[in-house]
C-alpha cells in the first residue's frame, strides 16, 4: 500500500452523506435480489445449490456506514435542509467574499444561520467583512429548505414544500427496505427451523433432507 | 471533516468473486481491507470513494486469485486543524471531556481547551463553566450557586474546534527471544486521537449559543 496523496480533496458532509446513503441503498437492493433468486429457486423445487455468500460485505462497512449516516442526518446537522442545488447556489454566492476555501468548506458544512455561528467559523469576522455579516448569514439562509432551522432542524410542519415531501418519500422507502429486511430474517429462520418431519430437533442440519 | 486520500496498493480477488463485474469486486475487496480503519497519518477510512486506475488482473503461481493493481480515491474521516466540527459528549472525567461523532470516539477536550473559569463536579461527574465569574481556584469555583453553573453534561452537542490530531502505531514488533512467555500489557493507545477546543465564544454545548446575540459576543 502507498499513500500518493494524502488530501486530494475535501469534501462536504453532505456528499459524503449522499454517498454513505447511496452505499446502503445499493447494499439493501442486492440484498432483495438475491433473496428473491433464492425463493425462485425453492419454489420452482431445485435442490439448494451451494449458498455462495450473498457478497459478504464486511461488518467494518455496515458498521461504519450505519453509524456516520446517524451522525451525519442527526437533527443537530443541516444536512436535513440542504439540497444539492442549494449547495451548488450557496458556493456559487459565497465567491462574492474573499472567504477561504476552509470557510467555504465549513459555512457549507454548519451552515450557520446566526452571527455566533458565523464568528466561529470565519477568522476576524468583523475586521474582515464588518457590515456585511447579515448578508452572508441571509446568503446562507436563502440556501437551506425553507421551514426547516439549521440548527436543530425541527421541521415546522406548516410548510409542506415539495422538497419536503420527497425527503419523506426517501425515508419511508428506507423503513420500506428495513422492513423487508426484518421479514427476510424471518424467513431465513423459518427454513432453517422447519424441521418437523422425520429430522425434527436436528435443528439446521439440512442434510436430513436429502436422505 | 472528510477528505478524499488517493491511495495505490495490490488487491487479490478471490475466483469466488468472478461472478461479479470486476469493479466491483475491486471495490469490495478494499472496503474489506479499508473501511473502519485508521490508517497512519491519513486518517479513519470510511469507503472507497472510486476507483481512479486499475492495471490488468494477474494470475500468481500457487493460487487462482487474480491481483489488480489499482489506484483508488478513498473517503477519510480526518478534520482539519481549526476546523469547526459539531460533536456529543461521551464522557467526563478530571482530565477533560471525551466527545464522539459516532462513528469515532477518540476525540478529547483537555483542560486548558476548556472554557474559562471551569471545575470539575465529583458529583455530577461533569465540568461547568461559570461565566463571568473572578473565582480562580476549583474550591471556590465548587461553592457558587448551582444555578450559575453551566454544566457540560454527557450527551450534550457542543460545538468544538480541532486544535491538533496524533497518530500512535503501537504495533508491537517481533517478539524477542530473552522476553520469554511474559507479555507486557501496556496500556493501549487509541492509533487515532482528536484533540478539540470549547474556550472561545460560541464554542461548547449548542444549546448555550441558541439565542445568544452579537452583543454576548462583544462583552467577550
Amino acid at each position: 500500500m502507498e499513500v500518493l496523496n494524502q488530501r486530494a480533496a475535501l469534501l462536504s458532509n453532505y456528499e459524503v452523506l449522499t454517498l454513505l446513503k447511496e452505499l446502503e441503498s445499493d447494499h439493501l437492493a442486492r440484498t432483495k435480489t438475491a433473496i428473491r433468486i433464492k425463493k425462485e429457486e425453492e419454489a420452482a423445487g431445485l435442490p439448494p445449490k451451494h449458498q455462495a455468500p450473498p457478497d459478504d460485505v464486511c461488518e467494518n462497512l455496515r458498521t461504519v456506514e450505519v453509524e456516520a449516516i446517524q451522525y451525519l442526518s442527526a437533527d443537530f446537522q443541516p444536512t436535513g435542509s440542504q439540497t444539492p442545488e442549494g449547495i451548488t447556489q450557496l458556493t456559487r454566492n459565497l465567491a462574492r467574499w474573499d472567504l477561504t476555501k476552509a470557510e467555504k468548506l465549513q459555512i457549507v458544512n454548519l451552515a450557520p444561520t446566526e452571527p455566533v455561528e458565523l464568528y466561529v467559523v470565519v477568522e476576524e469576522l468583523e475586521d474582515r467583512f464588518g457590515n456585511q455579516m447579515d448578508d452572508i448569514l441571509n446568503t446562507v439562509k436563502e440556501t437551506l429548505r425553507e421551514a426547516a432551522p439549521a440548527v436543530n432542524g425541527t421541521s415546522n410542519g406548516a410548510e409542506p414544500s415539495q422538497a419536503m415531501q420527497v425527503d419523506a418519500a426517501v425515508y419511508s422507502e428506507y423503513q420500506d427496505d428495513y422492513q423487508d429486511q426484518d421479514q427476510w430474517d424471518y424467513n431465513a429462520n423459518e427454513v432453517v427451523f422447519d424441521d418437523t418431519g422425520e429430522g425434527a430437533g436436528i435443528e439446521g442440519d439440512l442434510d436430513v433432507d436429502d436422505d | 471533516m472528510f477528505q478524499l486520500s488517493i491511495i495505490k496498493d495490490t488487491v487479490a480477488v478471490h475466483p469466488s468473486q468472478f461472478g461479479l463485474s470486476p469493479e466491483q469486486a475491486i471495490t469490495n475487496e478494499l472496503n474489506k481491507k479499508y473501511a473502519n480503519r485508521v490508517l497512519h497519518d491519513v486518517g479513519l477510512c470510511i469507503c472507497v470513494f472510486d476507483l481512479a486506475e486499475v492495471g490488468e488482473g494477474k494470475v500468481r503461481y500457487g493460487d487462482g486469485c487474480l491481483w489488480y493493481k489499482v489506484v483508488f480515491r478513498l473517503t477519510v474521516f480526518r478534520p482539519f486543524a481549526s476546523e469547526v466540527i459539531i460533536a456529543k459528549v461521551k464522557s467526563s472525567d478530571e482530565d477533560g471531556v471525551r466527545l464522539t461523532v459516532g462513528f469515532f470516539d477518540d476525540i478529547y477536550v483537555p483542560l486548558v481547551y476548556l472554557p474559562e473559569p471551569t471545575a470539575f463536579d465529583p458529583k455530577e461527574r461533569a465540568h461547568f463553566w461559570l461565566p463571568g465569574s473572578e473565582a480562580t481556584s476549583s474550591h471556590e469555583l465548587l461553592d457558587s450557586p448551582l444555578t450559575d453553573r453551566m454544566y457540560i453534561d454527557a450527551g450534550d452537542v457542543v460545538r468544538v474546534r480541532v486544535e491538533s490530531d496524533e497518530f500512535h502505531d503501537d504495533e508491537p514488533g517481533p517478539p524477542k527471544a530473552h522476553e520469554g512467555v511474559q507479555q507486557i500489557i501496556e496500556n493501549r493507545r487509541s492509533p487515532y486521537t482528536i484533540a478539540c477546543s470549547m474556550s472561545e465564544q460560541g464554542l461548547g454545548p449548542i444549546s448555550w449559543w441558541k439565542n445568544a446575540g452579537v452583543e454576548t459576543m462583544e462583552e467577550g
